[in-house]
């Protein structure tokens, strides 16, 4: 601990980045644990705040940790100004029209259809505003982050890049992500100094059109495979609609089982080459203060997280999500780089005025934002 | 005490070399291009607890945003030792505070619920608009119903219009009702909003005499009166509100709560001691035999011997029209015979009776 002091260095200096674990993450997860079940989930505001604080304090830029500032509270407030300004009238408009014109009115299903448009036009902004509110609570050095553009003008072009994925059948995905991602980043800053975000979609397609061609064949493969299999058992075996169950069938239902097991496992690690590119390419277009990013994102690494997140997750029935967020953290701050040399001295605290409370809409939608 | 530190001043991210010194009460450092701070020890707050490997960061309650960091281990545990509040992390003044909301909120919650689900929804439902009833009961019914067969024939009609009658006799203000038969192979009645009382063909078929089907409608219009099929769907709305209050999302689906009203709520046992205190006046006034009922009360029970019959409706899942409640037998044999001096009347005449036991043949 009495080794030279790294942020002590003399600027302009070069960024390095480090998770550096520490103990406390299991306590906060147990006390999480039981808190949640007392307090039917209310606590989460809090337990998730105690995470952050925790993950947020092993990131260590040039030896000096991240701190995340951020309270249950302001969480809790958050909650509470979209619950009792969206969500609670809406429930008791749909109470009242169920008490008054019952369950199948048409004017129910109007508020229920007008409800679900909302969510999906304010998506983005919930995601948007969780960022900044995140960012806002982020400290290094003193100085914390920002998200300086309208949340509204993010939404209304996630909700469009939605309906544009849907339309072309997922092929304009790497084009809105890429607009996506240039917007919120352009909008990043650190204190005084900006995140800049410049590129073109076009070096994602090849990796893209790769992935849709082979999970387009997974899919027909997929079908086949099952209607064969299907087919086959008909001819085979005539009395499988009758309540006898013979042991062919039960190993056929098995067959098709795993075939179906096997495809959903395939489809998620096919586009794990796509997000891997994806992760690669954006870093490349994004600079901090004319420092340019790099992250060595690989299929192969990110199908592994991803599936022990899965084993944790599954074993410890949801309990260990704090650990699976730390995963996920240290996944990217382990392969994250930053080339080229930054004056830090010159960076000042920004003095817009910081939201006060956080994360009402993203909590209603269950948005992870990050 | 002293040694070095890097001050943060939430200005700028420059980074400013410091000497640290602490005297017990106060912590002063000053640097190169830091002129002298002090900040008292009772106001330091650990960012986080100390922790190897980790620089030890403090800030104060009077600067929030500046920041002081400490790497000297020997520094941070002489002052951790010397103010115990630096060690940072869960105290155990914190989880009391924590169990003192949770059980603050508890308490509210549980305020809230019995408001709710016990004292507004009976008031409320007696202020339901004749319109409001009429529409969720139908759809009510047909919910229950499901793919069921309604029996209907004109005849059949006839009698348990002729039933209706004789009973209103003695109950002038007895409340307008609807009886429909139909085909499920459960014996239940069951009354929902709008007046809508449900009977099925099994329950016609156990029933030996028109005064055991008299006491049961008899019972089912007391529910009506007394408006509980309303205050229950009601009892319901609030705990859909209640859950969305807790999980903080908008409870889901509205669709499937026929089913959840069936299962969920069944009439408590003062609504069900109400409605058979209505039938026995009704049955009373309208000179009808109240031992009708009582027999086929104790025909059911030991039919069904009070467990649940196999659950192929929704109807079925409502659970006997008693037999599932507790202190059935005690209800039962509350049921008190017609006062001496009143010669009973038939419930409706022979031919009327049989043909409403073909009503779903």
């Amino acid at each position: 601990m009495d080794s030279p002091n790294p942020a002590a260095l003399p600027a302009p200096q070069k960024l390095t980045f480090s998770y550096v674990r520490r103990p406390g993450l299991l306590k906060i997860t147990l006390i999480n644990l039981v808190f949640n079940l007392l307090t039917f989930s209310i606590y989460r505001f809090w337990g998730k705040t105690n995470v952050r604080r925790h993950i947020w304090s092993c990131v260590h830029i040039n030896g000096e940790p991240l701190e995340y500032t951020g309270t249950g509270m302001e969480l809790f407030k958050g909650f509470l100004f979209v619950f009792g300004l969206i969500i609670l009238p809406f429930i008791l408009l749909s109470a009242f029209l169920q008490a008054a014109y019952g369950q199948q009115s048409p004017a129910a299903g109007a508020v229920s259809g007008l409800f679900f448009l909302f969510v999906y036009v304010m998506f983005g902004y919930a995601i948007y505003k969780a960022r900044r509110y995140q960012l806002t609570r982020t400290l290094w050095r003193g100085i914390r982050g920002d998200l300086v553009g309208s949340a509204m003008t993010y939404s209304l072009v996630y909700f469009g890049s939605m309906l544009a994925k849907g339309a072309s059948l997922g092929w304009a995905t790497p084009v809105m992500n890429t607009v996506l991602h240039e917007q919120i980043t352009n909008e990043m800053r650190f204190g005084d100094a900006a995140f800049k975000f410049k590129g073109r979609a076009g070096p994602l397609y090849p990796t893209y059109a790769l992935c849709w061609v082979l999970s387009f064949l997974a899919l027909i493969g997929a079908a086949v495979g099952i209607s064969v299999a299907i087919y086959w058992m008909q001819q085979n075996f005539p009395d499988l609609g009758s309540k006898h169950v013979s042991g062919h069938t039960i190993l056929v239902i098995a067959m098709l089982l795993l075939l179906f097991i096997g495809y959903m496992l395939i489809i998620p690690a096919l586009w794990a080459i796509y997000s891997a590119k994806q992760m690669r390419v954006f870093a490349d277009y994004t600079r901090f203060d004319g420092a340019q990013f790099r992250l060595k994102a690989t299929a192969g690494s990110i199908i592994w997280m991803t599936v022990a997140n899965l084993l944790i997750l599954i074993f410890t029935l949801g309990i260990g999500w704090p650990f699976i967020q730390q995963r996920v953290y240290r996944y990217v701050i382990d392969r994250l780089s930053l080339e080229g040399a930054i004056d830090l001295e010159r960076i000042a605290q920004s003095a817009r005025a910081i939201p006060r409370r956080g994360e009402g809409l993203a909590d209603a939608f269950d948005v992870s934002a990050w | 005490m002293a040694g070095e530190g890097i001050y943060f001043d939430g200005r700028s991210a420059k980074a400013r070399i410091v000497s640290v010194i602490e005297d017990g009460l106060m912590l002063s450092f000053q640097g190169e291009d830091t002129p002298q701070q002090r900040w008292s020890i009772k106001g330091l707050h650990p960012i986080d607890p100390p922790s190897p490997g980790q620089p030890y960061r403090l800030s104060h309650e009077d600067y929030p945003s500046q920041r002081l960091v400490i790497r000297d281990g020997e520094l941070v545990a002489r002052l951790v030792a010397r103010s115990p509040h630096l060690k940072g992390g869960y105290s155990l003044r914190d989880i009391g505070h924590l169990l003192g909301w949770t059980v603050g909120g508890l308490a509210a919650c549980a305020g809230l619920a019995y408001v709710a689900l016990t004292l507004l929804p009976q008031p409320l439902a007696a202020m339901m608009p004749a319109g409001w009833r009429e529409r969720t009961g139908l759809q009510m019914e047909t919910a229950m119903a499901g793919s069921s067969k309604r029996c209907a024939t004109p005849e059949g009609e006839h009698a348990i219009g002729t039933l209706l009658a004789n009973l209103a006799e003695g109950t002038p203000d007895m409340p307008p009702v609807s009886v429909h038969v139909y085909d499920i192979p459960v014996l239940n009645a069951f009354a929902v909003n709008g007046g809508r009382i449900i009977v099925t063909s099994k329950l016609i078929a156990q029933a030996d005499a028109p005064e055991e089907l008299a006491g049961v409608l008899a019972h089912e219009i007391g529910h009506v009166a007394h408006h509980h099929p309303e205050a229950q769907s009601l009892r319901l709305a609030g705990m859909e509100i209640l859950s969305s209050v807790i999980s903080g999302s908008n409870g889901g689906s509205f669709a499937s709560n026929v089913a959840l009203l069936a299962t969920v709520l069944r009439h408590s046992r003062a609504a069900e001691s109400e409605a058979d205190a209505y039938a026995e006046d009704m049955l009373t006034h309208a000179s009808i035999d109240t031992q009708g009922m009582k027999r086929f009360f104790e025909k059911v029970l030991k039919l069904e011997g009070g467990s649940k019959p196999e659950a192929n409706s929704t109807l079925a899942e409502i659970g006997n029209i008693f037999a599932t409640h507790p202190g059935t037998e005690e209800r039962i044999k509350q049921i008190k015979p017609l006062p001496p001096g009143v010669t009973p009347k038939p419930a409706m005449p022979d031919s009327e009776w049989r043909a409403l036991k073909k009503i779903c043949a």
